[in-house]
């Protein structure tokens, strides 16, 4: 370890002899004033204004939804607005860093990325994979080990169970007995640890072609699959023989059973790589066969036909501190996910065709990154202390500037379905309400409004949104949909009961609703606008209740609709899961007033300053 | 684990059988067809740039498939796709083979067209058979339920690279309008595919039992159109200051969703949804079906102006007891297709709006031991109808057993060039992707003229 830092001083110190050639040169041991100075003398040349430093409630509200994936709780924007410390921001992102839900977010990053939404088959078990995402993000693995362990994973990919489980349902009873009956099928005592990370290999069982296209697209920002089907030709860089030989780094790798026959549910095998090629099922062989034919090479011509396990040879040829594109392609992602662009647009496309800008900052942060020893949590450390991260979203002048590739004001970026999710439940405050409603039944509850959520507001990441792309159903579920309409009311336990039963005036209230929803205290003139707003309503809106049969049918009944099992998959359909709590009964009597302040909390809920990360 | 052993007789044995498992694994049919498992994918967007139009121009000089698109002025101005989910068995509904060895139980039955006889469980359709154009040659490499789905929709096959718009998606981005009070693609019963890089606003809007409005169009409990119009200008408030401080483009384009979807919502079309108006005997004629409610609810939507309709009619996937499963599904089918075939001729809106009937495949002339037949891309059928399409003619022909096409083979690309071509749409006009290849309708199809009327 120490030759390490005995180079990055040695580094540091030449950087300080070449700071006149500013960017020149790479610097390890970066500090956030370092990447400032140098993004500050780009705007210079380009004569670019900066918007102005972003305000503490922003600050906080930004890195909460970029760290943890969810909107702070109103307590800690007060505490935050009222620390007087010089250095609370940086305490900030330490702490957040720290928090719990700080792995299950990225867990939903790196789930949806490498993932997607569709899964199938009987081979994937998609909680072992998302739980062997939490520990990796729980331990802060190294970035390298993190890739080289997924790129290599071997070993059994589930303890069996029912599709329910593998779709992202714990269901601790129903996984029992799902490996129950799974031994007891095969007769095995094998109780072998499961390595959930196998299940993004096997994602790809039979189609290695797609499993190298997605290793390189996102691990390296290499699009080489391009080259699958024809030579590359934006930068005539990649051949077809290229892709084939990248390929062959993945052929000999097979599932091999554990369960036999007919398994209901999950079937646990073992991957494993053997010293043949492994063609697939009769429908794929002929075309894997090209794969097999051809040497295993990596992208710099670096042959592993001699190696005994290519995965593990290409794995450690792709987390090796030489290769150029690996550090840069995490970091140009991460940028990318805290700044809304990255240094190469589209944030897994290097090419010539398509440069970086700043370049050597890329660099500078990629080999702090190494240096780091790929530490994920350093480098988010160092993103989030930039004063560029902190900037306003707001521009600085009047004159447009649509680009803004150089960062100079926040962009805003649309809440990713889970974030948006979880910022309503936080807003209304209702997990409690679904707790009760739901009992034991809350995961498959919430894994139920996941799913309706992923479907209607899936976005790509991967590239730049310049503009505001949304869907009609998207809106109809914001203005209309029950979590939002339900979660407006005063059901007891939820936001609104609590703000209008605390004491204190109209002023106090509009300002507990700001701080739930927007994270921010509101200004004199709009507590005055609401005030007027609350207090201006003289008659009480009322519809027949269009009740859906059996309004009083019992709890169970309505969950036992929610989906299960294969239907799982099924995204929107079937009943909305919360079609029924809080139904006419458990509310207060309607007032002008109440449904005032349930219109303003409403109107908070859609607007675009809760809706957007900004 | 196992410690691996080549030369293991045991493993050699569980090898055959895994590589059968995994087969399934790669799609064959693990089950019932999972209708809403390849929804969800609806990825990108980006149009095309300055750049990109220079080429596509050029392009476009140089195809040759410009000599095939001087024809008869277009006519169809909206599209109505049946969806035979599962992909249905062509020998037990267009291409009846009676009397051979894998022509089944059912007989062939004339139609008002000469030398046309289709399926005796299909006697209405056989009545309009004038209106159609049955293709018999369909040929396909797919034979994956998922991959096949996403070639029919989009006429193009999975590629890693890019996520292709759905024939709904291009229509609507060509054919619709953002002034529309409805959405441009609807989908019924089922999901459809997306938009993929043109972007989710060309998405379809998924209704998902056609007894019931969209979700979430109509208010919230206790909320009145009075109440609506207080939220609206409360939010409007929060609205302008957020973008008069960002002054961001997105915060515009929030605002024209929102302005659309609230068109919506109080458009008197949106009744076009509701098959309830309709007179019992016209929903009786559809037949007392999902789907038959579905084809109601689509002639509906047309009236009104939605430019793409997609009735989707699950349940051809049948591996067992194909005979007694699709008698069934042709009980659907029949009234419902040929009723909205005679409704838009009444209403004088056929020559205007283009019907499809397809699937992801055909099925195995040959009947499995299940009584089933099992997945056929090498030679299955299609039909048009409406929408300039010249009908009263089957085009195309397999041999006697339905194992092959002998005569005219149409590739999916040419049956998309054909669809474009009857839409007024250039199968040849490109958008960029994502990674910046411009992609078309179709490559490389040609329309075939003798469907086009």
């Amino acid at each position: 370890m120490k030759w390490r830092y005995v180079g990055v001083w040695l580094l540091a110190a030449t950087a300080l002899l070449g700071m006149s050639r500013a960017q020149a040169q790479t610097r390890p041991a970066l500090s956030p004033a370092w990447i400032d100075h140098l993004i500050r003398l780009e705007w210079h040349k380009q004569n670019i204004q900066p918007a102005p430093p972003v305000d503490d409630a922003r600050f906080l509200r930004r890195a909460y939804l970029d760290i943890l994936g969810t909107i702070p709780p109103p307590d800690v924007v007060t505490a935050f607005l009222a620390d007087k410390s010089p250095n609370k921001r940086a305490k900030l992102i330490d702490t957040l860093l720290d928090d719990p839900r700080y792995a299950n977010h990225w867990t939903d990053y790196w789930d949806n990325t490498l993932m997607g939404q569709k899964i199938g088959g009987q081979l994937v078990d998609r909680s072992a994979f998302r739980e062997w995402l939490r520990q990796q993000f729980l331990q802060n693995t190294p970035w390298n080990k993190f890739v080289y362990n997924l790129i290599s994973a071997s070993g059994q990919n589930s303890t069996g169970g029912t599709y329910a489980k593998a779709r992202g349902l714990m269901m601790p009873a129903e996984t029992m007995q799902g490996a129950m009956q799974a031994q007891a099928g095969t007769g095995t005592t094998d109780s072998a640890p499961v390595n959930g990370a196998v299940n993004w290999t096997l994602k790809y069982a039979g189609n290695p072609q797609d499993l190298s296209g997605t290793v390189s697209k996102i691990f390296l920002g290499v699009q080489i699959q391009c080259a699958q089907c024809h030579d590359e030709k934006m930068d005539k860089k990649w051949k077809q023989e290229d892709f084939r030989r990248f390929t062959a780094c993945f052929i000999n790798t097979r599932p091999l059973q554990i369960d036999r026959g007919k398994v209901m549910g999950i079937r646990r095998v073992d991957v494993i790589d053997i010293q043949r090629p492994f063609l697939g099922g009769r429908k794929v062989a002929a075309n894997n066969q090209q794969y097999a034919a051809s040497p295993p090479v990596a992208l710099d011509g670096t042959d592993f036909s001699d190696s005994p396990n290519r995965r593990q040879a290409l794995a450690a040829w792709m987390t090796a501190p030489q290769n150029p594109w690996f550090a840069q392609a995490i970091v140009n992602r991460m940028w990318n996910h805290f700044l809304g662009r990255g240094f190469v647009e589209r944030i897994d496309d290097f090419r010539a065709s398509n440069p970086p800008v700043m370049p050597n900052l890329l660099k500078a942060l990629a080999d702090d990154f190494t240096a780091s020893g790929y530490d994920l949590k350093h480098l988010i450390r160092l993103i989030c202390a930039t004063q560029v991260y902190q900037l306003s979203a707001a521009p600085a002048h009047n004159a447009e500037d649509p680009g803004n590739t150089l960062w100079e004001r926040y962009r805003l970026k649309a809440l990713s379905p889970e974030e948006l999710l979880d910022s309503l439940v936080d807003a209304t405050n209702l997990e409690p309400v679904l707790e009760r409603v739901a009992g034991d039944r809350l995961e498959r509850l919430k894994f139920a409004m996941r799913q309706q959520f992923t479907f209607l507001f899936d976005v790509d990441e991967e590239f730049e949104q310049k503009e505001f792309s949304g869907t009609i159903p998207q809106v109809l579920m914001l203005l209309n949909g029950n979590l939002v309409n339900r979660g407006v009311t005063p059901i007891p336990g939820t936001a609104l009961s609590d703000i209008l039963a605390a004491p204190g005036g109209d002023a106090g209230k509009i300002e507990a609703l700001y701080l739930r929803t927007l994270s921010r205290k509101p200004t004199p003139a709009e507590i005055h606008r609401w005030v007027a707003f609350v207090n201006g309503r003289t008659e009480v809106a009322v519809t027949q209740e269009s009740s859906p049969p059996a309004p009083t049918a019992p709890r169970r009944m309505l969950l036992a609709r929610l989906p299960q099992g294969k239907k799982a998959n099924r995204p929107n359909n079937g009943p909305d899961p919360l079609a029924r709590f809080g139904r006419p009964g458990t509310l207060p009597e309607p007032t002008p007033r109440l449904q005032a302040y349930e219109d303003l909390f409403w109107a908070l809920l859609n607007s675009s300053e809760f809706t957007f990360n900004h | 684990m196992t410690p691996y052993d080549p030369q293991s007789k045991e493993l050699k044995e569980l090898e055959e059988m895994e590589e059968q498992q995994i087969e399934q694994e790669l799609g064959r049919c693990p089950g019932p067809v999972d209708l809403w498992s390849s929804a969800i994918d609806r990825r990108g967007l980006f149009k095309v740039g300055m750049g990109g139009l220079l080429s596509l121009l050029l392009a476009q000089w140089l195809d040759p498939r410009m000599a095939y698109a001087q024809g008869p002025a277009p006519k169809a101005k909206a599209c109505i796709l049946l969806w035979m989910n599962g992909g249905p068995s062509q020998l037990d509904t267009w291409d009846p083979k009676p009397g051979t060895d894998t022509g089944g139980s059912f007989k062939a039955i004339p139609t008002r067209v000469k030398e046309v006889s289709i399926c005796e469980h299909l006697p209405m359709l056989a009545d309009q058979a004038d209106h159609l154009a049955i293709i018999r040659s369909m040929t396909s490499r797919e034979g994956n339920h998922q991959r096949a789905q996403y070639l029919m929709h989009t006429g193009y096959a999975p590629n890693p690279t890019v996520t292709h718009p759905s024939l709904g998606a291009w229509v609507s981005e060509e054919l619709g309008s953002p002034q529309a009070e409805l959405p441009d693609f609807v989908s019924i019963s089922g999901p459809s595919f997306g938009a993929g890089f043109l972007g989710v606003q060309y998405g379809p809007l998924v209704v998902q039992n056609p007894n019931q409005l969209p979700q979430n169009v109509a208010f919230a409990p206790n909320v009145t159109p009075g109440r609506f119009e207080m939220r609206r200008s409360a939010l409007d408030m929060l609205e302008s200051d957020f973008a008069a401080q960002t002054r961001d483009n997105k915060v515009k384009g929030r605002e024209a969703v929102y302005g659309r979807a609230i068109r919506m919502m109080r458009s008197p079309k949106l009744k076009a949804f509701d098959i309830s108006e309709e007179p019992d005997a016209v929903k009786a004629a559809y037949g007392d079906s999902n789907f038959g409610r579905g084809c109601l609810m689509a002639r509906r939507l047309v009236e009104a102006g939605v430019k793409f309709v997609e009735v989707v009619l699950d349940g051809w996937d049948t591996h067992q007891d194909n005979f007694n499963r699709t008698t069934k599904l042709m009980g659907a089918l029949d009234p419902a297709m040929s009723t909205l075939i005679k409704e838009l001729a009444d209403r004088h809106l056929l020559d205007s709006t283009l019907i499809l009937w397809m699937g992801e495949f055909g099925r195995t002339p040959k009947i499995n031991p299940n009584e089933g037949r099992d997945h056929y891309p090498q030679a299955w059928s299609a039909a048009l109808a409406g929408g300039g399409v010249r009908g009263g003619q089957a085009y195309g022909q397999t041999d006697a057993e339905g194992m092959k096409v002998v005569d005219k083979p149409v590739v999916v690309p040419d049956l998309f060039a054909t669809i474009a071509t009857l839409l007024g749409l250039d199968p040849s006009k490109s958008f960029m992707t994502p990674v910046g290849r411009p992609i078309a309708i179709t490559e490389k199809g040609k329309p075939i003229r003798e469907l086009i009327g």
